[in-house]
């Protein structure tokens, strides 16, 4: 080979440079230069390993202490078992209950950030001064949790599901709004132009040019979110924001463990279900995407452009023919099937919101004496009240959040190698534990946390472990699914090369999938994060428990500085992590 | 093994879902030759070079590669074929994140027995190999740069290299240039030719060009709906029957779905 090689040298043409050493001489550098890439990676990986070990001081994990945690665990199970459900109409009113909650809390928080995602954009051309407050209304609702605000209501406008509709509604608005924002800045910035060429206001702007092209990923982001709120909304009872959880937190308050195991069975069968409907809904409508979004986008760009006479086109006409079907008059809609469909939709939509709004019982001279309370709470918070104490639980929740988070990474990488098609080592295995995977991120983490205080005692202990859980299925999903979109093109080669399953693995996988198993692990610490802060809720350790406390004690001052601690750790987690994500890519 | 052919198949049939993508065919082919392999596209050109290494199993007839049947070759037995048979991909099969030399050092992963992730994860000797094979196909000053930065010509020139680094007896390569400019494939054939005829290695290449095909090999071999139409010495052979090859196909569009069923059985196959 080096004989045949070395014959090589002179002969080379066109694609060798110049002057070339033979083979047998200095080769040039073996090893590769320092990247920024290697050293932030690596950063990364020591600091994962040391705030888990930190965590584990902290909350004094260890062998023993989690061997008797099990025991504890365990007893505590079986005390619950058998389940005892409560009466089936008792049931159907608490689901419909929280599913109402929900809806209600989605489609406000969608009406409220239709406006904040439009002045918030960077593409948006009317008064300058609008922006920064849009984008830190947006930052602030977003870093405070649905329970933070749950409780907060639920002091304002006294106990029941208004309080946990609101509490959904002000936090999903940070997300909604968010990537609302971001649909509306991708959107190509042409047809506005010509809209604003025609002498419109920048409103009329973004009614008629905007919205209608963000229409479909607004509707997409708006049914994400609704997913997550019933999630949500099922244990808002908790602080008696209303929903099933009250019945859950009534349960466990009065011991009835029984009663308790009932409900989280309730909870999980209707998290499943939803899980199996958004699995199905995602199939039959979002794989023949780009041909209904094109439908609904030259749809309503037709109604916009009514008085131009190109109204004629039906909806479902998406090969471009601008012709008009016989015998209509050229300021028909083109009353068809699929405008039939979408309009009863729209109106179907809007009862059900409006029922829902309704069922929250939001009479006058309930919302006219919530207003001394909000007076209270707002005069109340001025100035903040910071304390050692209250930093040191901001800290607990943070080491927490990242312990279980790195643990949970690191567990969830192997069950995401056993689930993903192009790793599994046997695909029934794989079945197994996505099926698991589903069921273990069925439940809320505060039913984990009020599961491990009830079994384990009060303290960071018990929310470390849901935590774990929690940040364990999630992660393993997250990896799971950005396993299965790499390039299986450098496998198949490595394959072919010769290599071993796991040489396949650790050359051809792994640098693909390390900028997606980075971003992911600290997308999972993110929202472990904002976890932990409500674990406390249930006496899980962490501030959680300080803000509840402060506002039941009237302490108003203490809770505005909690929430701005929460709101200043998130982001700057947040913040690290967008950082480390762009430069790692 | 004097004298045998490296490659031998007999009689090979193949189908993926019910449509037949190879259907008996016969191809023997001799140590140090350079085979070209043309036809339209669904032909089965993929799939034929697949049965050879094994990434594919026939449903008939029996190959024989290097002097093993890879049908009947246990994992490791067919690993240790692999690494004797070089592939080259249309896509390149590069880890676009990583260095040309450490895609380069992933070719010697047969010989190793760790996993790797790392230049530095790879012995010395083996990193000064690499280097050589960089040099040879002209890219020795760009190991340290990231695949995805290259240009498609310098990422195919990475992908030989690959090969390279595990000596192989038999290269097979698979529309090698079918991405690339007309100045990029020139030089990426040539380099092929280059390594057939200096070290004795036979190469099968699946093209489309015919003037191409014509120029480089020194046989040329057509498929056409999984069947062998053709099969002369390259010198001597008129462009003009090529391309009828390809003009009878288009005439009979009878292929027209069988490149999408021969892609998902690839699919299919890799997954199994």
């Amino acid at each position: 080979m080096l004989s045949a090689m070395a014959g090589w040298g002179p002969a080379m043409v066109s694609t060798t440079p110049a002057t070339r050493a033979p083979a047998t001489a200095d080769p040039g550098p073996l090893r590769p230069p320092w990247s920024a890439r290697a050293l932030i990676a690596a950063g990364l990986l020591v600091a994962a390993v040391a705030v888990t070990w930190l965590t584990f001081w902290w909350i004094g994990l260890s062998p023993a202490s989690l061997a008797a945690g099990l025991d504890d665990t365990a007893r505590l199970l079986r005390r619950m078992w058998p389940p005892d459900l409560p009466r089936a109409g008792d049931v159907a009113w608490m689901i419909v209950e929280t599913l109402l909650i929900a809806v209600a809390g989605t489609g406000l928080a969608a009406l409220a950030s239709v406006p904040l995602a439009f002045v918030a954009a960077r593409t948006h051309k009317g008064p300058r001064r609008l922006r920064p407050p849009a984008r830190a209304v947006i930052v602030l609702t977003r870093a405070v949790p649905t329970l933070a605000f749950a409780i907060l209501f639920v002091r304002i406008f006294g106990l029941g599901p208004l309080a946990g509709a609101l509490a959904v509604a002000v936090h999903s608005v940070g997300m909604i709004a968010k990537l609302l924002t971001d649909a509306v800045e991708e959107a190509d910035p042409v047809p506005a132009e010509a809209a604003r060429a025609c002498g419109a206001g920048e409103v009329q702007v973004a009614v008629s040019s905007v919205l209608p092209r963000v229409f479909p990923a607004l509707a997409g982001i708006v049914l994400y979110r609704l997913d997550i709120n019933i999630r949500a909304s099922a244990v808002l009872g908790v602080v008696g924001a209303g929903g099933i959880g009250v019945a859950l937190q009534t349960a466990l308050g009065s011991l009835n463990y029984h009663r308790a195991a009932g409900i989280i069975c309730v909870i999980v069968v209707l998290v499943l279900l939803l899980e199996l409907l958004s699995v199905t809904v995602r199939r039959t409508v979002l794989r023949p995407t780009v041909r209904r979004r094109t439908a609904s986008r030259t749809s309503r760009r037709d109604l916009v452009g009514r008085d131009t006479g190109a109204a004629g086109r039906t909806a479902g006409d998406t090969t471009g023919t601008a012709a008009l079907p016989g015998g209509r008059a050229p300021h028909d809609v083109g009353w068809d099937r699929g405008r039939v469909l979408r309009v009863a939709g729209a109106i179907a939509t809007g009862v059900v919101f409006l029922v829902s709004l309704w069922s929250l019982d939001p009479d006058p001279g309930r919302l006219s004496g919530a207003w001394p309370n909000l007076r209270a709470v707002l005069t109340g918070m001025w100035p903040p009240a910071f304390s050692g104490d209250l930093l040191m639980a901001v800290l607990e929740s943070l080491l927490m959040a990242l312990g279980a988070a790195a643990v949970g990474a690191a567990c969830g990488l192997v069950l995401a190698l056993l689930t993903a098609v192009n790793t599994t080592p046997w695909r029934p295995l794989s079945a197994m534990v996505r099926v698991l995977l589903v069921v273990v991120r069925g439940i809320p983490d505060l039913v984990y946390a009020l599961l491990f205080v009830a079994a384990l005692g009060l303290g960071p202990y018990a929310g470390f472990l849901a935590l774990w859980i929690s940040s364990t299925a999630l992660a393993a999903k997250f990896f799971a699914d950005s396993l299965e979109q790499l390039d299986p093109l450098p496998h198949e080669a490595l394959t072919s090369v010769g290599a071993r399953r796991w040489q396949a693995f650790a050359a051809g996988i792994w640098p693909q999938f390390v900028p997606s198993f980075t971003g992911n692990g600290l997308f999972v610490a993110d929202l472990a994060l904002r976890e932990s802060v409500v674990l406390g809720i249930a006496g899980a350790g962490g501030v959680g428990y300080l803000m509840q406390e402060s506002i039941a004690t009237l302490r108003y001052d203490t809770t505005a500085a909690i929430v701005i601690a929460i709101a200043v750790v998130v982001y700057a987690i947040e913040t690290l992590a967008r950082i480390a994500r762009r430069h790692l890519l | 093994m004097i004298g045998d052919p490296v490659l031998r198949l007999s009689e090979v049939g193949k189908g993926f879902h019910g449509t037949t993508v190879l259907d008996g065919v016969s191809l023997d082919v001799p140590q140090g030759q350079f085979v070209a392999l043309v036809g339209p596209s669904g032909a089965g050109k993929s799939t034929l070079l697949r049965l050879v290494n094994g990434m594919h199993l026939p449903d008939s007839g029996t190959v024989r590669t290097l002097g093993e049947n890879p049908a009947a070759c246990s994992r490791s037995r067919l690993r240790a074929l692999r690494a004797r048979v070089g592939f080259v991909f249309q896509q390149f099969g590069l880890v676009g994140r990583l260095s040309a030399l450490e895609n380069v050092l992933m070719g010697s992963l047969a010989t190793l027995r760790l996993p790797r992730y790392g230049v530095m994860s790879y012995p010395r000797a083996l990193r000064i190999r690499a280097v050589e094979h960089l040099d040879r196909v002209g890219l020795a000053d760009r190991r340290f740069q990231r695949c995805d930065t290259l240009s498609g010509g310098q990422q195919q020139r990475v992908a030989v290299a690959r090969t390279l680094l595990q000596s192989p007896e038999l290269i097979l390569a698979d529309e090698p240039v079918a991405s690339l400019d007309p100045a990029a494939s020139m030089v990426v054939l040539e380099i092929l030719k280059r390594i057939s005829a200096e070290d004795g290695i036979s190469v099968v290449c699946s093209l489309h060009q015919v003037e191409l095909a014509l120029a480089t090999a020194d046989r040329v071999v057509a498929l056409r709906g999984g069947r062998l139409v053709l099969d002369e010495p390259a010198a001597g052979l008129a462009a003009e029957r090529l391309r009828e090859v390809y003009e009878t196909a288009r005439a009979g569009s009878a292929q027209a779905g069988a490149g999408d069923a021969q892609r998902d059985g690839r699919v299919g196959a890799r997954d199994g």
